[in-house]
């Protein structure tokens, strides 16, 4: 079978009703919420719409540091794999281990139980660089 | 993560220039994603592949392939034509039967496989793979100028609905009485037996074949038929089902895809399928070939294997065993309803089921265990 694609023409539907305001976002369809300490990660809405049914995720252990856009761990779907790219340099403090069992959390919950890992940024300074919520809709609509 | 997005403005034009079947206005306000799929604009899930995979087998889905071909070959040699360019033996069924066969070039790689079904002894129809059609049309013609016999392609006027699963048999035919379209027919149909359908909308066929290891038929009617047919089903209760569950069904199945398992590069007998090749008969198109394939032997089998852990196998992965590459993942996913990963692989002689080997999953070896498709045993 060839990739899933869908017809761009059909490809937007009111994005922004599915892009928490409070969170920050990345090119590669990552969200990132600031807890203060940590950030959590995972992936957005829009993101698991185009993934479809997820049935695996592979995210790292805790005390794993990552470099800003380094990949930390693949979103498989019933036809695909996609890798996972840190939005900023870290630490892993905690992978989500509910979608070890769960792995539909990531469509059914993205911004909640569907959350992929937390991690302590090395460099705040990047978290300033991220798309917010209007940002990302714009680029996702093109 | 990446998302394959297709941003690029010449996307539109190319998506518009993709056929379209009797039913994408439908799908498109059902709110089905849809895909490129062999140049046409295909449904690739409605509410969502796991659940429709799951209404598959445990209830009825239908799917819209209407973009398989529908290739019609009559006259008085018809059968002769269908004899000399696929490799089963036509002459083995009768008027209102399928047989599922391959066509293969003359260095007997396989150009396609696909379902003919015999509506009399003088008109058969041949349901090729999309991608394929013009080719299976082309080898079709081949075999025609010293024979009665005309070839027909006319995939843009008939719509293909496959309705599968246990209860599918019966959905079909609450729904062909509600179109006064007859009573009992997919009950009455035996396994790889083909009626006809006439409707106030319009005629054609119900198949009992399929693609997904559950019982249920395969329907080709004029495309005007194919709405109320299509909305019959669901009012019926049948769940909408796109290709994403059509695929995930038929690898639990162990059936194999052209393009993936299958393509002119790999014989029947590589791909275990020398049960549809019959040589004890009249030459057809690669039959010299195909015999001295079957008498050396293939170099590699089609096999299934059972990936240890969650993560699944995909297409193109280096298949080792004891550090040597002895083969390659055609297709894999997680198997929706085992819950766990399952794939098929051409792997070299004489490996077979039992024996252990490892995927390179993305640089991480995996272990796993070949094994006989199918993964799932259904009373079809």
């Amino acid at each position: 079978m060839t990739p899933e694609r869908p017809p761009p023409s059909r490809r937007v539907r009111a994005v922004s009703e599915t892009t928490p305001s409070d969170l920050a976002y990345t090119e590669q369809h990552e969200w990132i919420r600031d807890d203060g300490d940590v950030v959590t990660v995972g992936i957005t809405h829009f993101a698991q719409d185009q993934l479809g049914d997820v049935v695996f995720v592979d995210l790292p252990d805790p005390g794993a540091t990552l470099e800003q856009e380094q990949v930390f761990g693949e979103v498989e779907s019933t036809k695909s794999v996609s890798d996972l790219y840190s939005p900023v340099a870290g630490e892993i403090v905690e992978r989500n281990e509910a979608l070890d069992e769960q792995p539909e959390l990531v469509n059914t919950d993205p911004y909640g139980r569907g959350w992929l890992v937390t991690l302590r940024p090395s460099d705040r300074s990047q978290l300033d660089g991220l798309l917010d919520a209007d940002g990302y809709d714009a680029f996702v609509t093109g | 993560m990446t998302v394959d997005r297709g941003t690029e403005t010449g996307d539109e034009a190319a998506v518009d220039d993709l056929r379209r079947t009797a039913l994408t206005d439908h799908h498109e306000q059902a709110g089905a994603k849809l895909g490129p799929f062999a140049g046409w604009a295909m449904p690739i899930r409605f509410a969502g592949t796991l659940d429709e995979h799951a209404a598959v087998r445990d209830h009825a889905g239908v799917f819209d392939v209407s973009h398989l071909g529908t290739v019609f070959v009559e006259g008085p040699d018809a059968t002769a034509v269908v004899a000399a360019t696929f490799t089963n033996d036509p002459a083995r069924i009768d008027d209102g039967g399928a047989q599922y066969t391959l066509c293969c070039d003359e260095r007997g790689g396989i150009v396609d496989d696909l379902i003919v079904y015999r509506l009399a002894s003088d008109r058969w129809l041949a349901v090729p793979n999309a991608a394929n059609t013009a080719a299976v049309v082309r080898a079709l013609e081949l075999a025609t100028p010293d024979r009665d016999a005309t070839v027909h392609d006319r995939s843009g006027e008939y719509a293909v609905l496959a309705v599968q699963g246990p209860v599918s048999l019966d959905l079909v035919d609450a729904t062909l009485a509600t179109l006064d379209a007859g009573t009992g027919l997919a009950n009455g149909t035996s396994s790889f037996g083909v009626v006809p359908v006439d409707s106030a909308a319009g005629s054609g066929w119900l198949a009992r074949t399929g693609y997904t290891g559950e019982r249920g038929v395969e329907m080709v009617v004029e495309n005007a038929a194919a709405l109320p047919l299509w909305a019959g089903l669901v009012e019926n209760g049948v769940t909408p089902c796109g290709l994403g569950a059509r695929d995930t069904l038929r690898l639990e199945a162990g059936l194999p895809l052209h393009g993936n398992e299958l393509s002119v590069r790999t014989s029947p007998y590589a791909a275990r399928l020398g049960w549809a090749v019959k040589l004890d008969r009249e030459p057809f198109r690669g039959s010299s070939a195909l015999a001295a394939i079957k008498d050396r032997g293939p170099e590699q089998r089609l096999w299934g294997i059972q990936v240890e852990g969650r993560r699944p196998a995909r297409a193109e992965m280096l298949v080792r065993s004891s550090g040597a590459t002895v083969g390659y993942i055609t297709s894999g996913t997680v198997s929706p309803t085992l819950g766990r990963p399952i794939a098929l692989a051409y792997l070299d002689d004489p490996l077979g089921p039992g024996d252990r080997v490892e995927v390179d999953i993305r640089g991480r070896p995996t272990a796993g265990e070949v094994v006989k498709p199918p993964f799932l045993r259904r009373d079809g």
